[in-house]
């Protein structure tokens, strides 16, 4: 087997939950310092994807290559350090309900690093300033918005300088404005820190402003990767309707009769 | 199924809940072995397992709050015993014994087994909670996803919490039991706080403290162990974390009485007397 060159790549990977086939054979390769955004319907299996990247879940077959280590073949503690090297915001961004702020964002800084108090705070006062949190530090995330877990959630996620950053539905259920506030967060942080990475999303506006680089999940596999204007002229019937949101398509054959018949 | 015959229903029925029983046995277990290791690896990279603090808010919870529960049931217990038990030796002119029955049962049975199941329902039941809810809001997945060993830094602290912490509360159940029973001794049975501690201490032995104190390190890992480990398996929201703290104290409860009695059975096997 060849080692791959890439910062991700899938090899015929395929997942099931007891009898749901959610992965069947899917083959992705990403490349250093690209922003990827991966698309399909709810339930398609794009934040399996992002676990299976990161080693939380094991894939029935097929490989998962994070730089040159194979994921499914490391031990606990090297997982562990290789997911160091990963950041990733979670749909509900996942803070530690129980922690403020400033603890959440300082908590892979104090379990993982030697730093001083006085070098994690200047860390955490900088990340968030990035992301323009830094008079909230002492809230808690019942406090917060939406919108503020987010941003906060990013914080944490780029702590420890990851090289790839993974994003699970980034702006869903964040209005229109706060959205793009994310949006731009993401690609500035990845054009100034070099960051990949790889969003997760059905929301069409913000992966179009996202993506440097485009994949369409749809029954298990990607069936379309390239660019976001090769994209806008898919002539893939299920890249076309999924993008212009059409209920007239291969995505609802069948389904579409059930809920008419309702 | 329906012309299934009804021993093979059974059967199955047996064997479908051995099958579970055994599951469960096998998972608890792991789950020991693994935070074991987990922190063990920690201490190989020449880092704490966790902070001194996380560990100290932990035996505050356990153990000191917990004191004035542990202490009162064991005071009312203690009362009773010596009261019932009292008259009924009064009757053959022995209720001398009174201090020493109380003592022995105490720091061998009641107190270890008594201080568990408090400790099941209002610790264990809290362990499973939080970490239940953790679990479903996807906070220990996160944890996982940042490198850091959740086993270590979630259940290592709670679990060695309450491994020491138990002993402590079983002597401070056996101390509130026998100080209630000195007060019965004195009131009803004219048996003076000076002799009551002589008689108490001609009847207890290092052995019974030994056997208790260990007694309750075990139990204290049992629970905790059953609490994080039915916690970090939650499955099915809010309703998910309401019927796995449920389960946590019904199973912690019973395993403590079930270790208890075969702990027993083991001990008066090889020391009769």
């Amino acid at each position: 087997m060849t080692t791959p060159t890439h910062m991700v790549e899938l090899r015929d990977v395929c997942m099931q939950f007891e009898d749901k086939k959610v992965l069947d054979g899917c083959s992705l390769k990403v490349q250093p310092e690209e922003r990827l955004v991966v698309m399909g319907q709810s339930g398609s299996g794009k934040s399996t994807l992002l676990r299976l990247i990161l080693g939380i879940l094991r894939a029935n077959s097929g490989s998962i290559f994070f730089k040159q280590f194979q994921i499914a073949e490391l031990s606990r503690r090297k997982l562990q350090r290789i997911r160091q090297h990963i950041g990733m915001v979670y749909q509900y961004s996942a803070l530690l309900s129980s922690r403020t702020v400033r603890d959440n964002v300082a908590l892979p800084l104090e379990e993982l690093t030697d730093k001083s108090r006085a070098e994690i705070d200047k860390i955490i006062d900088e990340k968030l300033d990035l992301v323009g949190m830094k008079d909230s530090k002492d809230l808690l995330p019942d406090e917060l918005s939406g919108g503020m877990r987010k941003r906060v959630a990013l914080a944490r996620a780029l702590v420890l300088e990851p090289e790839l950053l993974l994003l699970d539905e980034p702006s869903a259920g964040l209005d229109p404005v706060i959205a793009s506030v994310i949006d731009e967060l993401i690609i500035s942080l990845s054009e100034k820190s070099k960051v990949t990475s790889i969003t997760v999303t059905h929301e069409m506006e913000s992966a179009f402003r996202i993506a440097t680089r485009m994949a369409m999940l749809y029954q298990g596999k990607i069936i379309e990767e390239g660019e976001p204007e090769q994209f806008k002229q898919s002539k893939d019937p299920v890249v076309a309707q999924f993008i212009s949101g059409s209920t007239e398509g291969p995505i609802l054959e069948g389904s579409l009769d059930a809920i008419t018949k309702k | 199924m329906a012309n299934a015959n009804p021993p093979v229903l059974v059967a199955q029925g047996v064997g479908h809940l051995s099958r579970n029983f055994l599951r469960e046995v096998g998972g608890v277990f792991w789950f020991i072995i693994n935070t074991f290791e987990e922190t063990f690896e920690r201490l190989q990279q020449g880092r704490v397992p966790f902070r001194a603090a996380s560990f100290f808010r932990y035996t505050q919870r356990t153990g000191v709050d917990s004191v004035p529960l542990v202490g009162l049931v064991s005071f009312f217990l203690g009362l009773t015993m010596a009261l019932l038990t009292g008259y009924q030796l009064q009757r053959f002119g022995t209720e001398r014994l009174i201090p020493g029955l109380v003592a022995i049962t105490f720091t061998r049975e009641l107190g270890p087994l008594m201080t568990g199941i408090m400790l099941a329902a209002r610790i264990g039941a809290a362990f499973t909670a939080e970490l239940g809810t953790m679990q479903v809001s996807e906070e220990v997945e996160a944890i996982e996803a940042m490198g850091i060993g959740p086993l270590r830094f979630l259940v290592a602290p709670r679990m060695l919490a309450l491994f020491f912490l138990m002993p402590c509360l079983s002597t401070v159940s056996n101390i509130a039991a026998v100080l209630a029973s000195s007060l019965i001794c004195k009131a009803y049975f004219s048996i003076a706080f000076p002799y009551f501690l002589d008689l108490v201490k001609d009847s207890l032995l290092i052995r019974d403290i030994i056997t208790g104190i260990l007694k309750s390190f075990l139990f204290g890992l049992l629970i905790a162990a059953i609490a994080c480990y039915r916690g970090l398996t939650v499955k099915g929201g809010a309703a998910g974390v309401g019927t796995s703290t449920t389960s946590s104290v019904v199973t912690a409860i019973t395993t403590v009485i079930g270790f208890d009695t075969l702990y027993n059975v083991i001990y008066t096997t090889f020391y009769p007397t």
